[in-house]
């Protein structure tokens, strides 16, 4: 029994914090037809922000929402940068543009801050640890589902009741209509990165929380975390993401497990070889996005 | 067709052209410089009969020039040497030893065979989805080839392969790779494959399979990047698995971009335009970081200021330098406009 | 109320619409007729927005909107229903109608009053409120997007093929739904193929032929014209 409840502890607030980095990528995605492969550094800023105002004496709390504040600047930063300018020449071209700006943060991260990790500062509250029904956990793991379970309602909340969400959803459908109906395209493209940023974020926050340091490269594995979710998901759906997400924390969750010492080097291997089956059996994912007619 | 003998005539030039320049001049560096250029030739065209035919971005051609490397590291280490080199290695492969042209073939029957293998599935998936899995399937190669210490010596060096390829080597593979890539885009399947891109339904009503396309372009790209990895291998004679990742990654797709990612001749221009601007720009860096006081070290700054060039370029033409006709076709029509 | 003068509109290199000038006064009715690829369809997306004009303007109750972005046209008055029906298939009816009013979002008894009034003109579409849009048919579809561009309160009313892909009987209560809308007052601009019902509502009439226009009139002097046919089948 007690088992079972470590280990649904385990899928549910890895799956929780996958859910919500699947989430920031495929709003961006849902809508805008967009990869950004930007996502990943709005992680990594929120860390170096975390650290950059460690010094000041501001309260934790303060100094996460400096940081999450700081995720929706970069998330918005991203659109200026990476894909205004280029929106209507090619999706190619965009994904491009938004890879070579990956790149350029991370280096500037290198450049100006540090290729060394820096600390990242905790609540103390995140490393004790709790008694759940005979189960020691961390805080840090509950924060994460609360959070999670909290967010995910909110963006559900937002897609599904909000004049905003339901224009951002019809965006993604058909932004030409949308706009045909007086929908201002831009407020909705910049409310979809600075969701995607706020996302990110917290994420981000809660991610960091589980290393205690930030590096220039941090981004890279919530990045590819949120690309595997959305792909076995079903590229444009949000439901689909957030699905994924938990998919995807399960598989690593049993791996984590299972396989012998010398096999879990190789977890994210094997990880990678049963999604691509779940993709054999499923290329257009498991649940299906908004209709469109075309290939995606 | 015709068009196409003349693109190879002239891009084969460039080859011997920058071959023998860097040979005239006799400066070492320089020597070292062409040789890298003649091997990111190799990757880049490549990474452009995938790309330019397909459409797609894959990401994950690194990884298997990494599989090219280490397959010819395996075959080629002299045997006496295993030991140090290899400590853990299988006992069947301890006694190997090949030529080093051989296991450079070998490189690129094993990455395209992983690339049979596992690639497939992708190739049906939709655009998008397609290339972040390519780029997943990248961080799983050098995951495998940072773990699997038999073969690879894990995140080590690995050292001990035979100094075997040298300009003239690198520039013959280059100038194969420049052929096999123009055969490529004029042979069926790759007119197929970009008539799929314009109009899937009228490819489809052609009899065209467009995951085995892509598929099939996808091998020939990963056999092209093993076969460049094994000579790259056989430069540079030591290396360990993050030389397979992403900075890497990044500058084999900004050459191809800032060339032209449909054309031959996009990839042979770009990779000479952006090695010679890395290489510059890595002199700058030197030069800065010896003169700075007390500044620190300035590492970084040659990445940021291509990743700036890769957005500009794709901004003003997002296209690449040669966005649709290869040289030969540019020279021809340009000739035939003075005619008229 | 809506005027074009020497209009031209650009597809590339194509000139699809060269220099046509048309005025729709006041509660009018105007039919845009031609065969495909005439430009009809052309017209109405650069009068929306969708489209830059290449030259000329076009004047909605004496603003210049020439260069208006399609957020700005509906804001001016002026809302379109493009020929492909466009739907948003995952939203509910409801929702669909609900971002028709997204200009007056902030006037919420208004917009009541208005869905109720929208509801009176299409039953249908009271019933189905909380379908998804995709699931309807055909024809619910049209009414859908028609009410969908009513619920911005637009002066001026675009409409592109609206009898497209429908079954006959569907076509003649569309007719009558744009009959009633005539008689609400509503200036219309009808871009329709099905020439004898668009010239039955119609109050005037011009015809688009390769981009020009070479016949116009009030609907029954358009109706006499006798190279009608040839306009359809050896334009």
């Amino acid at each position: 029994m007690t088992f079972a409840i470590q280990f649904s502890i385990d899928v549910l607030s890895l799956g929780g914090a996958y859910a919500l980095m699947a989430l920031g990528l495929v709003i961006i995605y849902g809508i805008l037809r967009l990869v950004n492969f930007a996502y990943g550094e709005l992680i990594m800023v929120a860390g170096y922000s975390m650290y950059l105002t460690s010094g000041s004496g501001m309260p934790w709390i303060a100094m996460a929402v400096v940081a999450v504040a700081m995720a929706i600047v970069f998330g918005i930063l991203t659109d200026y940068v990476a894909f205004r300018p280029v929106r209507a020449k090619s999706v190619t071209a965009v994904l491009i543009t938004s890879f070579a700006f990956s790149n350029l943060l991370q280096n500037a991260a290198l450049l100006f801050i540090s290729p060394r990790p820096r600390n990242v500062p905790l609540p103390d509250i995140f490393s004790q640890t709790v008694n759940v029904a005979g189960v020691i956990t961390p805080v840090r793991n509950l924060v994460t589902i609360a959070a999670s379970v909290v967010l995910l309602a909110a963006v559900a909340f937002l897609m599904r009741k909000t004049t905003l969400g339901i224009a951002m959803r019809a965006a993604a459908t058909n932004f030409t209509m949308a706009r045909m109906l007086g929908v201002p395209a831009n407020l909705i493209i910049s409310s979809a990165f600075a969701l995607s940023g706020f996302l990110a974020g917290v994420v981000g926050i809660l991610w960091i929380g589980r290393i205690g340091t930030v590096v220039p490269g941090i981004g890279l594995e919530p990045l590819l975390v949120a690309f595997i979710a959305t792909v076995i998901g079903g590229m444009r759906s949000l439901p689909g993401a957030v699905v994924g997400g938990f998919l995807l924390a399960f598989i690593d969750t049993t791996l984590n497990y299972t396989l012998s010492q010398d096999l879990l080097k190789f977890r994210d291997a094997f990880t990678f070889g049963l999604v691509i089956l779940i993709l054999l059996w499923r290329p257009e994912g498991l649940i299906k996005g908004p209709a469109s007619g075309q290939r995606t | 067709m015709k068009h196409s003998y003349l693109t190879a005539i002239i891009l084969l030039g460039v080859i011997v052209i920058i071959g023998v320049g860097s040979q005239l001049l006799g400066v070492r560096l320089y020597d070292r410089i062409a040789t890298n250029l003649m091997i990111s030739l190799v990757l880049v065209i490549g990474l452009q009969t995938f790309m330019g035919n397909s459409g797609l971005l894959s990401f994950a051609h690194i990884g298997f020039m990494g599989l090219g490397a280490y397959t010819s590291a395996v075959l080629t280490i002299p045997v006496q040497m295993k030991g140090m080199a290899l400590p853990d290695l299988y006992a069947f492969l301890k006694v190997v030893e090949v030529s080093p042209l051989l296991s450079m073939i070998a490189g690129g029957i094993v990455a395209a065979a992983v690339a049979a293998l596992v690639a497939y599935p992708l190739m049906r998936l939709s655009d998008a989805a397609a290339v972040i899995t390519s780029f997943a399937l990248l961080v799983v190669l050098y995951t495998v080839m940072n773990n699997w210490s038999a073969l690879t010596n894990g995140p080590r060096t690995l050292f001990g392969l035979p100094k075997t390829t040298d300009l003239l080597t690198a520039a013959i593979v280059a100038a194969f790779a420049v052929v096999i890539a123009l055969l490529f885009k004029e042979s069926r399947t790759g007119k197929l494959l970009r008539a799929s891109r314009e109009d899937e339904v009228a490819a489809a009503a052609l009899g065209a399979n467009i995951p085995h396309l892509r598929w099939r372009a996808f091998i020939l790209a990963a056999c092209i990047a093993g076969i460049g990895g094994a000579l790259w291998g056989h430069f540079i004679t030591s290396f360990a698995p993050k030389a397979f990742y992403l900075k890497e990654t990044f500058l084999i797709i900004t050459m191809l971009v800032i060339g032209g990612a449909n054309t031959v001749t996009g990839a042979v221009a770009g990779t000479v335009l952006v090695t010679i601007a890395y290489e510059g720009l890595r002199g700058t860096e030197s030069a800065l970081n010896a003169t700075a006081v007390g500044a620190g070290q300035l590492i970084g700054l040659t990445e940021i200021v291509l990743a700036l060039a890769m957005i500009v370029v794709m901004i003003v033409k997002p296209g690449g330098i040669f966005p649709n006709r290869e040289i030969g076709h540019i020279l021809v029509r340009m000739r035939s406009r003075k005619e008229t | 109320m809506l005027e074009a003068r020497n209009l031209s509109v650009n597809y590339g290199m194509i000139r699809a619409v060269r220099e046509i000038s048309f005025t729709i006064a006041k509660g009018e009715l105007v039919s845009l007729l031609g065969a495909n690829g005439a430009g009809k369809s052309t017209t109405l997306k650069c009068i929306a927005g969708a489209l830059k004009a290449g030259g000329g303007s076009i004047m909605l109750d004496g603003r210049d909107i020439t260069s208006a972005s399609p957020e700005q046209v509906v804001r001016a008055g002026l809302a379109t229903v493009p020929e492909t029906r466009d739907v948003f298939p995952d939203l509910t009816v409801a929702e669909n109608l609900m971002l028709g009013a997204y200009i007056h979002r902030r006037d919420r008894a208004g917009n009541r009053e208005n869905l109720e009034r929208v509801h009176h003109l299409f039953p249908r579409l009271a019933e189905r409120g909380g379908q998804a849009a995709g699931t309807l048919s055909g024809g619910e579809q049209q009414m859908l997007v028609i009410a969908r561009a009513l619920m911005s309160r637009p002066a001026v009313l675009l409409l592109d093929e609206p009898s497209l892909g429908l079954a006959p009987a569907i076509v003649d209560r569309i007719f009558e739904m744009i009959e009633t809308l005539k008689r609400t007052g509503l200036t219309i601009l009808l871009v329709e193929q099905n020439v004898n019902q668009a010239l039955a509502v119609a109050d005037r009439a011009y015809v688009l032929r390769l981009g020009k226009i070479v016949t116009s009139g009030t609907a029954d002097e358009v109706r006499a014209a006798t190279d009608l046919t040839e306009h359809y089948l050896g334009g």
